[in-house]
């Protein structure tokens, strides 16, 4: 190679070139540096993916975080310790009626990209596509006995149900199903939002990328009626593992994450640099499960045995380290219709469980559980096992990915159901008690009651309930049908868990008051 | 009388490689043999109080998230290892000579199909197999089985139907038939025994391979049931914690290690003393 080639790959420099690089270089790699500090990018983690952008297919908090960033409701949850609502996008919404609500929209809150402003018909539409049997929405249930929106004028509506629904505050206005689309947009994709980017959106951010498997990029949506947001992108960003995302926190490629609760006391003695770790009681509830129409547990004494040598402390300590409580049943603390205390005391009676199996003429009992693929799960599962070998019980562990999990129940995927024994499970929840119970009534056999428990005064009180408005009374249901649920033998509640965050300082997260987070309403610190 | 040194464990003796590859493999077979004496705990014994306890005197290994004594469980665990592999490779092995022979002898299209259907086998990756088949069949050490003689039974196949169809036109083959020597002389006496070299070496080199799918698998959550002291199960223990506790996971690759050292020498070994062209100094 000859010297003018070479030159041509390495140029030379003189000491005056040399110092004005090295002066661009420096302001250069200041920029990036500014940019971070200002925060204008901000990364939340995510542990699933949504389907795609069309409240039909949501079915959990995943959606709802993505949804709270790109579409708005009438109202909304406010961020913060106790649970309440907000106006969002109703200038005014009350209930005139046991069985209807009239709202008013905000006027001049627009769509984006030129769909024009949202009216009362676009209310109607998004609301009441769920009750249309063919879009198979799968959070229907969230509406309850809603039928119809009335549009009275643009702006204006009147919201009816078919009977007095309690939960229409807390669950069905301000979770996914109170998630507003457009109309015109939504008719035009085809029906569905299946599309790589919505058409239109509504929140302080839009979708301008999605990498499947990794993440979604949103901006600002210079369309947004409301305050401006602080940051000028927002990354979504999937991460399963819960540890994989706490090296990614560390890393400070994400600004956000939940953690597992093996980290929590590592991190509380050690907070990682520019960090803050905050811990929330959480409204999900695991318990274990076991199947009523399996004839191994067709003695009830057999059912007791087993509930009676599940010991919950034990489990509390080994799999979620003492730093949740033991739960009471499916109804969180502050929620209506949570017990203080369970009827089978959560410590474990060996002796009691031994003697229950001796009346049932069992020398030894072989069950066997079904469990998720995660340590939580099978951190539990082990415990129990070990403890059952106490009270004469042989618990053999069955591990299953998530997809086989979940299909483990259901009658459409097979013949299973019908031969589940134990099974080891997690709901997540929403601050209404109705969302708890509605699992487990008699037409949820095959589907997501699991342990098939059929009890008529349990499914007449779960319906009695919707409609009822007196708190008080309300309250008395629930705890009886929890109560109902344990006297079956069908059910050890386990815990709500807690939801510890770790975030970067830089930022100020909002979270509803189970931890779960707000992205639409974080700020830069 | 042969003299011990020209025999092939004098041999091999005399390979310092083969005598580390020996002194490992003893060591780790009749530590699984002797688990229950030399294991200081119980391996089942839950110990919340002293869970995640660092290495000591007391736990020489440390403890896990149950508090459970990881030297012990690893004891246990090169039960199930040995076990797995031993019982896998047979099988596979096994069905690999039948096969293979029946392809090296039979007719074409007996080849043919036998080849496709080995080479089939063998383009499907291991771990999506793996992963396939722990979906089907229930989860447990037969499952493990099932998947590692399925997936390597087609290499022993492929290398006896080789050494098969390379020798069943040799001379001395030829002269035997000639003679009218059965069917069955031919294969046991002058096939069987030229085809066993290189088929030991294959199996010596595929029990590591064997006893590290079980790992993988039960370190992915599709092999053994939790609570099962596999080492792949302690590895996957271990990384779930692996930022506070690193001795488990460091702990539940040292025997991995150490067998893939043992066997990988001891196959090595038998290579250079079973291969002719291999064998040096004589």
């Amino acid at each position: 190679m000859t010297d003018h080639r070479l030159s041509r790959l390495f140029p030379t420099l003189d000491r005056r070139q040399l110092l004005a690089g090295a002066v661009g270089l420096s302001a250069a790699s200041a920029l990036p540096i500014t940019a971070w500090a200002q925060g204008t990018t901000l990364n939340v983690r995510s542990y699933l993916e949504p389907e795609d952008y069309d409240p039909l297919d949501a079915s959990g908090f995943l959606e709802e975080m993505l949804y709270g960033c790109i579409y708005r409701k009438l109202i909304q949850y406010v961020p913060g310790d106790e649970w309440a609502w907000q106006n969002d996008l109703a200038e005014t919404i009350k209930q005139s009626s046991p069985t209807t609500i009239t709202f008013t929209l905000k006027p001049g809150q627009m769509w984006s990209d030129g769909y024009g402003e949202i009216t009362a018909e676009d209310v109607k539409f998004s609301m009441e596509r769920h009750m249309v049997e063919e879009n198979n929405s799968r959070i229907k249930p969230d509406l309850g006995p809603f039928t119809h929106v009335e549009v009275t004028d643009s702006h204006s509506g009147i919201i009816h149900m078919e009977r007095p629904f309690a939960p229409i505050w807390s669950i069905a206005l301000p979770y996914l199903a109170g998630t507003i689309l457009c109309k015109r947009a939504t008719e035009e994709a085809g029906g569905k939002i299946t599309t790589a980017v919505p058409p239109t959106v509504s929140g302080p951010y839009r979708v301008s990328e999605h990498r499947l498997g990794e993440r979604w990029v949103l901006e600002r949506n210079p369309d947004y009626s409301g305050a401006a947001p602080d940051f000028d992108r927002v990354d979504i960003i999937a991460i399963v593992d819960e540890s994989a995302a706490e090296i990614a926190k560390e890393a400070g490629d994400v600004d956000f994450t939940a953690i597992g609760p093996g980290s929590v006391q590592r991190l509380q003695e050690n907070p990682p640099a520019n960090s803050q770790l905050t811990l929330h009681p959480a409204l999900s509830y695991t318990w274990v499960g076991l199947n009523l129409n399996n004839p191994k547990f067709e003695d009830i004494r057999v059912r007791q045995a087993i509930m009676h040598a599940i010991d919950v402390p034990s489990i509390m300590q080994a799999a979620y380290f003492d730093v949740a409580e033991p739960s009471t049943g499916i109804i969180a603390p502050g929620l209506i219709g949570h017990r203080e205390k369970t009827l089978i005391p959560q410590q474990a009676d060996f002796a009691r469980a031994r003697a229950l199996l001796d009346e049932a003429g069992i020398d030894r009992l072989a069950i066997k559980i079904d469990v998720l693929n995660n340590v939580t799960a099978t951190t539990s599962a082990q415990v129990m096992q070990a403890m059952m070998t106490n009270a004469g019980i042989d618990l053999e562990i069955s591990v299953h990915e998530s997809g086989s999990f979940w299909s483990l129940g259901v009658a459409a995927d097979g013949e299973r159901w019908r031969d589940l024994e134990l099974t080891f499970k997690r709901f997540s929840m929403t601050p209404d008690p109705y969302y708890a119970t509605a699992w487990f009534v008699t037409n949820q056999i095959g589907d997501w009651n699991w342990e098939q428990f059929s009890n008529e005064e349990f499914d007449r009180l779960h319906e009695e309930a919707l409609s009822e408005t007196d708190n008080e009374k309300r309250d008395a249901m629930y705890r009886r049908m929890q109560d109902l649920m344990e006297e079956s033998g069908a059910y050890r509640f386990i815990t709500h868990e807690v939801t510890a965050n770790l975030y970067a300082d830089t930022i100020t997260p909002a979270t509803r008051p189970d931890g779960l987070p707000m992205v639409q309403f974080f700020r830069r610190a | 009388m042969t003299h011990f040194r020209y025999t092939l464990l004098g041999r091999l003796l005399a390979d310092p490689m083969a005598v580390v590859a020996i002194v490992i493999i003893s060591g780790l077979v009749l530590a699984a043999i002797f688990a229950d004496v030399i294991a200081p705990h119980d391996f089942r014994a839950m110990n919340m109080a002293d869970r995640f306890a660092p290495p000591s005197w007391h736990y020489w290994l440390g403890t896990d998230n149950l508090g459970r004594d990881t030297f012990s469980r690893l004891l246990q665990g090169g039960r199930i290892a040995l076990y797995v592999a031993m019982t896998a490779v047979s099988i596979s092995a096994l069905i690999g000579l039948v096969l293979g022979m029946l392809a090296g002898f039979g007719p074409r299209w007996l080849d043919n199909t036998l080849l496709f259907f080995f080479d089939t086998l063998r383009a499907y990756p291991t771990i999506i197999l793996a992963l396939a088949l722990a979906a089907l069949l229930p989860r447990g050490l037969s499952t493990v089985i099932i998947v590692v003689v399925v997936t390597s039974f087609s290499e022993y196949g492929r290398v006896v139907r080789t050494q098969t169809l390379s020798l069943k036109n040799a001379e001395f083959i030829l002269a035997e038939r000639a003679m009218g020597a059965s069917f069955g002389r031919i294969v046991f006496h002058h096939i069987l025994p030229n085809v066993l070299g290189p088929f030991f070496i294959l199996a010596a080199m595929n029990l590591p391979v064997v006893i590290t799918i079980e790992a993988g698998m039960s370190f992915l959550g599709i092999g053994v049931p939790p609570g099962t002291p596999s080492w792949g199960a302690t590895l996957k223990d271990g990384f779930d914690f692996i930022r506070t506790t690193p001795w488990i996971i460091l702990s539940g690759g040292l025997p991995l290690i150490l067998v893939t050292l043992g066997f990988t020498f001891l196959g090595e070994a038998l290579r250079d003393q079973l291969d002719p062209k291999l064998r040096k100094g004589r």
